[in-house]
């Protein structure tokens, strides 16, 4: 209980301490979150099921391994962007740290969930804080992206909202495991377009390639603990509600409707996103890019919804997480100490600031799926499901790691080795350093040892019918 | 029974009080009477027709008049600065709405028609009055006048419809009436016609399309005071009462009448989410925006037997209420939207509770408004699934009018300036905050 209401009773904390305290007070705050949720775990057997009931007849919460594994990394992010952040003015403000907070409580609730309306109402329950964090500390000068951002969202988020009245009403069940006994398939096409409201929200979300058009620019615009957040966890709603929620319940007609579709959409995006990647200039919106093709090849492959996928996918998950964070930071410390972010006009950082380009270079190569990293065992597990589906998608999706390595081998070496165009840069402060060496140590351990984690989630996820 | 005898008692006296110059006594006199209404409701339940020769049809549910009650007592205390202020009329004001509180509850549950009519007569008159009560302005002449005889048209209708109708039944009372149509004299003209008469009138009262026209002249003539009354409790008073005539008198004709009622749904809500967009007034945006809840209120119509509006127009009146108390204290005199740019800045509180508020209007969870609207939809969606689909969409259009004021409100000022509430404002905006973040516990 106290997993799950810990930041919402730490987000009101901080909107009565003093303003003197909140910088402190964030770092301690998602520090202690974390630490409790690696008690919780370290007693947690992932056969288990923790309810957790406040008496709310909609709202209902189950933590499975699946769901402890998403509040790790929520926590472990939260605390992240947080010390990441400590030196940079955004986390002296109050209502950032508030709303951060509050986030942190959407998110938890939105992986603990155990009914289909708390989904919905946690899922939505993000979109407060972030919509305030953006406009507040983001570089909107007309507020028409973070509407186009707020429409998107919202339209995908009603469509969502009407597939969970029809379902619940279909089935007259909402508890998740009521919904897995249901058999959907006497619906016949009402259970496809169920379905179709749930995929829109996160086709949206995710986002797949003709719903992205929000993203480059409400990345680019975001401060950097936003882009940060809504890259490395708000985004990770979607794939978990494709991999807990949508795929075991409509297992069947539904799924078969719509495997091809989305398969299509998230390959599209993977090749559309990363040749996009490759001619920016701008470090951030490639970065955003490049989270459009990888985020893409994930959601193809929870399509397929094969047991042994899915568990790689929760790899791949925690992969983009680090990945993202670290890269976002590295856009965030190069616009920080030079205002800019073009990548035409940096040159040389390497020389004065040698700390700096090793851990870019690690994250890089943890994106560039370099083997004895996550993103190794990811990438190459979900590119071989994809080729045993059909030899064509992964042959397309084998085009990300080539691809990959040009956007990002671009978006590198220019900045770092290039001829020397900068004045001055100062190296990483600790903080900084820290939250490289975390993200770093996590990508390996975690490519070196995948099966602690797929072991771990392979409790929770649902062995498919077909 | 004894709500009303209270409120009206209470009402008098607060009257009266108003000649000590006192305003706080009169404050007082009117939040006891409308505190001892509310608890004379809840232990009493239910009750019967105040009238006994005309038995109820539905016998009144106390939640009702607590609710009213209570959104009553947040409007005085919400607009108590400027009765405070307007020391001629500060009695007035209590006096008046408290009395037409009482026809607001005669008019939610009616068991008679005629009492219903006299309730309805009761409700609009002191409200006819609230509205031109400034008469130096000629705005809020021009209302009410305009209030006044589209009121009193409306009421024409209406009485005609119930005239036809008693032509059909040769009844006044609903469970007669009820009970004739249902053998099948629901199909003669007279009664169709009396029935859309009366539902032209109710239409009329909660201000959905195609009765809105008097909405934004009316509200942007009447005080922000009166306003916070006049958008919350008559629209309560009607489509409560709308509910237990059709629900229940009307429930044979269902098929009859509920694709009309799905095509104003569907209208009022586009037209008054998509009139909001372009408003430069803060009333009139008000206005607008209630023409689009009243068609989301009338979904409560689409599932006769389980219609699901207490928490909507909670949720709705809570924060309506909400917003008018930050225009009345930050924004009294001029009403242009473009003063509200910054003011979430000038208090915490107004920024809290207009957050809360926009995003309850809105309809995001966790707050009130979309569990109002989640269970309005989810009892309608069954019958009447494209009129929901619709309304969703229209939500979205509806979203962004209180998304655009959000944004206004939250821009940074270069300067910032500190004000301070006055503690009825306070207390106003912190009661509506916190019951919209509690709603949580009554789905």
């Amino acid at each position: 209980m106290a997993l799950i209401l810990l930041p919402l009773v730490l987000s009101l904390v901080a909107w009565l301490l003093p303003s003197a305290q909140t910088r402190l007070f964030g770092l301690i705050a998602s520090a202690l979150s974390l630490a409790w949720s690696i008690v919780a775990v370290c007693y947690f057997k992932p056969t288990d099921h923790l309810l957790v009931d406040f008496g709310l007849r909609f709202i209902r919460f189950s933590i499975d391994s699946l769901g402890f594994t998403m509040i790790l990394l929520t926590n472990a992010v939260f605390f992240l962007v947080f010390l990441s952040q400590f030196t940079s003015n955004i986390t002296q403000e109050k209502r950032f740290t508030a709303l951060a907070l509050l986030m942190q409580f959407g998110l938890v609730g939105v992986f603990t969930t155990n009914t289909i309306l708390g989904f919905y109402i946690f899922w939505e329950l993000t979109l407060l804080p972030i919509f305030l964090i953006l406009y507040w500390f983001g570089s909107f000068e007309k507020p028409r992206a973070l509407l186009q951002f707020f429409l998107y969202t919202l339209l995908g988020s009603l469509a969502m909202l009407l597939a969970v009245i029809g379902l619940m009403h279909a089935t007259n069940q909402q508890t998740y495991e009521g919904l897995l006994v249901a058999d959907l398939n006497v619906l016949g096409n009402t259970s496809t377009l169920l379905m179709g409201g749930f995929l829109f929200a996160f086709a949206v979300k995710i986002p797949l390639f003709p719903f992205h058009t929000w993203q480059a620019e409400t990345y680019t615009k975001a401060p950097t603990a936003g882009t940060m957040l809504l890259s490395a966890i708000m985004l990770k709603m979607a794939l978990f509600g494709l991999l807990k929620w949508v795929l075991p319940i409509f297992d069947g007609v539904a799924t078969d409707f719509w495997r091809w579709p989305i398969i299509s959409l998230g390959l599209i995006g993977v090749v559309y996103g990363a040749i996009i990647a490759i001619r920016q200039r701008d470090i951030k919106t490639l970065f955003a890019y490049a989270s459009l093709s990888h985020l893409g090849l994930i959601a193809a492959a929870l399509m397929l919804n094969d047991f042994d996928t899915n568990q790689i996918a929760v790899v791949q998950i925690v992969n983009h997480s680090i990945v993202s964070i670290g890269l976002f930071l590295a856009a965030g410390i190069i616009e920080l100490r030079l205002q800019t972010r073009n990548i035409e006009e940096l040159g040389g950082i390497a020389k004065v600031a040698p700390r700096f380009a090793f851990w870019f270079a690690v994250l890089t190569f943890v994106s560039l799926s370099v083997p004895f990293t996550a993103g190794f065992i990811g990438e190459f597990f979900l590119i071989k499901a994809l080729f045993s589906a059909h030899a064509l998608t992964g042959f397309i999706a084998s085009t990300t790691i080539v691809l990959g390595a040009v956007y990002m081998l671009r978006a590198y070496q220019a900045p770092m080795f290039g001829p020397t165009k900068i004045a001055a840069f100062a190296d990483l402060h600790w903080s900084e350093l820290i939250v490289f060496a975390i993200l770093s140590v996590a990508a390996i351990y975690l490519g070196l040892a995948p099966q602690c984690l797929t072991d771990f989630v392979a409790h929770s996820l649902t062995q498919p019918t077909h | 029974m004894d709500s009303i005898v209270i409120l009206f008692i209470s009402g008098l006296l607060g009257l009266f009080a108003g000649m000590s110059k006192k305003p706080v006594a009169s404050l007082f006199i009117a939040s006891f009477g409308l505190i001892g209404a509310g608890l004379a409701a809840y232990y009493r339940g239910s009750y019967t027709s105040p009238f006994s020769s005309y038995a109820a049809f539905v016998p009144t549910q106390g939640i009702v008049i607590i609710l009213l009650c209570a959104v009553t007592l947040l409007a005085l205390l919400g607009g108590f600065k400027r009765y405070k202020n307007d020391d001629e009329h500060t009695g007035d004001y209590f006096g008046l709405i408290l009395f037409s509180l009482c026809g607001a509850i005669l008019m939610a549950q009616p068991g008679d028609l005629m009492l219903f009519f006299i309730g309805l007569e009761i409700l609009s008159i002191p409200i006819y009055v609230l509205v031109g009560i400034d008469k130096g302005s000629s705005t809020s002449a021009e209302a009410a006048v305009k209030y006044f005889f589209t009121g009193s048209f409306a009421s024409a209708i209406l009485l005609f419809g119930i005239a036809l109708l008693y032509g059909a039944t040769g009844s006044f009372q609903l469970i007669e009436i009820q009970s004739n149509l249902a053998i099948g004299i629901w199909q003669s003209p007279m009664a169709m016609i009396g029935s859309l008469f009366i539902l032209a009138g109710f239409i009329f009262k909660i201000g959905a399309v195609p009765f809105h026209f008097w909405g934004p002249d009316v509200y942007a003539g009447a005080s922000n005071a009166v306003l916070m009354y006049m958008s919350t409790v008559v629209k309560i008073a009607g489509i409560y009462g709308l509910i237990n005539v059709f629900g229940q008198v009307f429930r044979d004709s269902y098929f009859f009448w509920i694709d009309l009622i799905s095509l104003l749904i569907v209208i009022s809500m586009f037209y008054g989410y998509i009139t909001a967009w372009k408003q430069t007034n803060f009333r009139r945006l008000i206005a607008y925006s209630s023409i689009a809840n009243a068609g989301l209120m009338l979904f409560a119509l689409a599932d006769i037997h389980n219609s699901n509006i207490f928490l909507f127009v909670g949720a709705y009146a809570l924060a309506t209420i909400a917003l008018v108390v930050i225009n009345l204290a930050v924004n009294d005199d001029s009403d242009a939207l473009e003063n509200w740019e910054g003011i979430a800045w000038k208090n915490p509180m107004i920024g809290i509770a207009l957050v809360i508020a926009l995003f309850s209007l809105a309809g995001i969870p966790p707050f009130a408004g979309f569990f109002g609207k989640f269970s309005l939809l989810w009892s309608a969606a069954p019958h009447v699934p494209y009129t929901a689909i619709l309304a969703l969409i229209a939500s979205v259009i509806g979203a962004f009018v209180y998304l655009r004021l959000l944004i206004l409100a939250l821009k940074r000022p270069k300067v910032q300036v500190r004000m301070q509430l006055s503690i009825e404002q306070m207390i106003v905006l912190l009661l509506s905050s916190i019951a919209s973040i509690g709603a949580i516990y009554f789905i």
